[in-house]
């Protein structure tokens, strides 16, 4: 069996007296996107600078592809794109390229061939001639992205890499994301961005106050079907009884029920079951349950 | 040369700095002042010390005057050597830290000793090409001009050199412990003790005082550069100089600024030790850095 391009356990990191990360159990297999979610300062970047070994753990395990991280060696297959990425601003963006394939290893005539290729990918084509200091933000972020990708590497750890980007971009990122999964590549991809997380992920990992609070696959999480906000006139077992039969009822109070509805058309079946039986339907609200909700619930649940 | 690519581009950053270029010009700038100078004083000296009573006097007045000017000459160099390895240590790590260019870096499979073995040595590479080109090039000069010869130029220009590799080790480690500015102001400071100890030492060998003596030595265990210089400066004399002096009874005559002995084999001993031991500490503590 492949080894693992991710695998961390019982990780804790300690800056003097805080605590950065509280025991953060994280897996990540070959050909999977993975969002690691959480607010500021959660622990995202630190998981990642201590899976690139550039930050030592206190306490835990933490490999890449079966090598324990302070290895470096364990790198071999890895692309970065960090969080505040800066790059010597009088290289070119060829240049750039080239000198991380060197480092990574890669054959000179390879380098070569792939330079172009990668820089067209990223939305950089005819710019690898110009130097990064003329480079806009968006354009370093671009060229961050193809220094990650540009050995081929078999996991790609990428830091926030939507922030300077607009939304033509965000979406090429994902495109990229997409193709890498598709030849296998497993990608962690830290983010605040929900939404990006949400079109691109296959699973999550809620990572709140240095631990992992929630994972799991996306679709699961998310649940099933549309949810339906019931209010009515009064709630009563009568009323109850009757949402029962049209979903699953999530929650109750005295005037307003959550049913999670089947059916194709669920609404519609709620308002004229109820009207029938003679209660006063006052409002009848779909909720998208997002992402959001559930990373708001979490990591304000466990704030409170 | 391929084989180490952060040696390769330590150097190409060294050379792309426009700030090391204006350093270039400003050093041959140096060169065309020192030719024209020595040039001028020296012809007067020459003329005059033709006109002397007793030849003997003449030729050594103008062995004096010429290895006094060559001297000081060097002196400065070794200021301008010293200088170009205290700026590139500075902030050799701290500031690659700081701008962040650092992670990406690290994060492909290269250590951390090696990338900082390869960074040193590209600029070891520099200061030493520097240091050897701007002694040989000015006592090339000397040489054209006034016929002076060092009795041992290539002993002196590899005390130089050691003198930079010195200062740059020492750099190198303030720059894993401390941020640039900081890192900058430690170690001119250490650098200026060192100059003023040597001048204590000089002092105390002077007037014979052993507190003022061993003040002097204590310095050069701690910063040698500048002990290194007092070397250099002592096989730069030309041996028409050496004869003057000793006729005159103060054997190494160059003054609170130059060098009366032969450097000890212990002080370039210490000395190469003392850029192992430095480097070896530098490693220790960036290896074990959180970035």
């Amino acid at each position: 069996m492949a080894e693992l391009p991710v695998h961390t356990a019982g990780l804790r990191k300690v800056y003097g007296s805080s605590t950065a990360l509280e025991g953060l159990d994280l897996e990540v297999h070959p050909g999977e996107v993975v969002g690691l979610l959480g607010a500021n300062g959660a622990g995202k970047t630190t998981t990642v600078k201590i899976l690139l070994g550039l930050v030592a753990a206190t306490a835990g395990e933490a490999s890449l592809f079966g090598r324990r991280v302070a290895d470096p060696q364990a790198r071999r297959q890895v692309g970065y794109l960090p969080e505040h990425f800066r790059f010597p601003d009088w290289l070119t963006g060829a240049e750039l390229l080239d000198y991380h394939g060197r480092l990574a290893g890669m054959p000179a005539a390879d380098r070569r061939a792939r330079i172009p290729e990668v820089l067209e990918r990223v939305g950089l084509a005819g710019r690898g001639n110009q130097r990064l200091r003329s480079y806009s933000k968006g354009m370093t972020q671009r060229v961050g992205l193809a220094q990650a990708v540009f050995a081929r590497p078999r996991l790609v750890l990428l830091d926030e890499p939507t922030s300077a980007l607009d939304p033509i971009g965000r979406r090429e990122v994902r495109d990229l994301i997409r193709d890498l999964r598709e030849e296998g590549v497993a990608v962690l991809l830290n983010s605040h961005l929900l939404g990006e997380v949400e079109l691109v992920c296959d699973r999550v990992a809620i990572v709140d106050r240095g631990r992992v609070v929630r994972a799991g696959r996306l679709d699961a999480m998310i649940g099933p079907g549309p949810q339906i906000r019931v209010r009515l006139d009064r709630v009563d077992e009568r009323a109850l009884a009757i949402l029962g039969g049209l979903g699953e009822v999530v929650a109750v109070d005295d005037t307003t029920v959550v049913l999670a509805a089947e059916g194709t058309d669920p609404a519609a079946a709620v308002a004229a079951e109820l009207v029938r039986a003679g209660y006063g339907l006052q409002a009848l609200i779909p909720v998208h349950r997002s992402l959001e909700d559930i990373f708001v619930g979490l990591v304000s649940e466990g704030s409170g | 040369m391929s084989a180490l690519p952060i040696t390769r581009l330590s150097v190409k950053e060294a050379v792309s700095r426009r700030l090391l270029l204006a350093g270039a010009l400003l050093s041959l700038a140096f060169l065309a002042l020192f030719a024209l100078g020595f040039n001028a004083l020296y012809s007067r000296v020459a003329s005059e010390a033709g006109q002397a009573e007793a030849a003997m006097a003449g030729q050594a007045e103008t062995a004096v005057a010429g290895a006094i000017m060559t001297m000081l000459g060097v002196y400065i160099v070794q200021f301008l050597v010293a200088f170009l390895a205290l700026f590139l240590a500075t902030g050799a790590v701290s500031s690659e830290i700081d701008s962040g260019t650092l992670h990406a870096i690290l994060a492909r499979p290269l250590s951390r000793r090696s990338w900082l073995g390869q960074r040193w040595l590209a600029f070891a590479g520099t200061i030493a090409a520097y240091a050897v080109l701007m002694a040989g090039l000015l006592l090339g000069i000397a040489q054209m001009i006034a016929g002076y010869g060092a009795v041992a130029p290539w002993r002196a220009i590899g005390l130089l050199v050691l003198e930079g590799l010195v200062l740059l080790s020492l750099g190198f480690l303030g720059s894993t412990l401390w941020s640039t500015l900081a890192n900058g102001a430690v170690v001119f400071s250490l650098f200026g003790m060192a100059w003023l100890a040597g001048i204590i030492e000089f002092a105390g060998e002077m007037v014979g005082n052993d507190l003022m003596r061993n003040i002097g030595i204590a310095v050069s265990l701690l910063v040698p550069s500048d002990a290194l210089w007092r070397g250099a400066a002592y096989y730069l004399q030309s041996p028409a100089f050496m004869a003057a002096s000793s006729a005159v009874g103060e054997p190494g005559g160059a003054g609170p600024f130059g060098g009366s002995a032969p450097p000890s084999a212990a002080l370039i001993g210490w000395s190469i030790a003392y850029v192992v031991l430095l480097l070896a500490m530098a490693a220790r503590r960036f290896g074990r850095r959180d970035l």
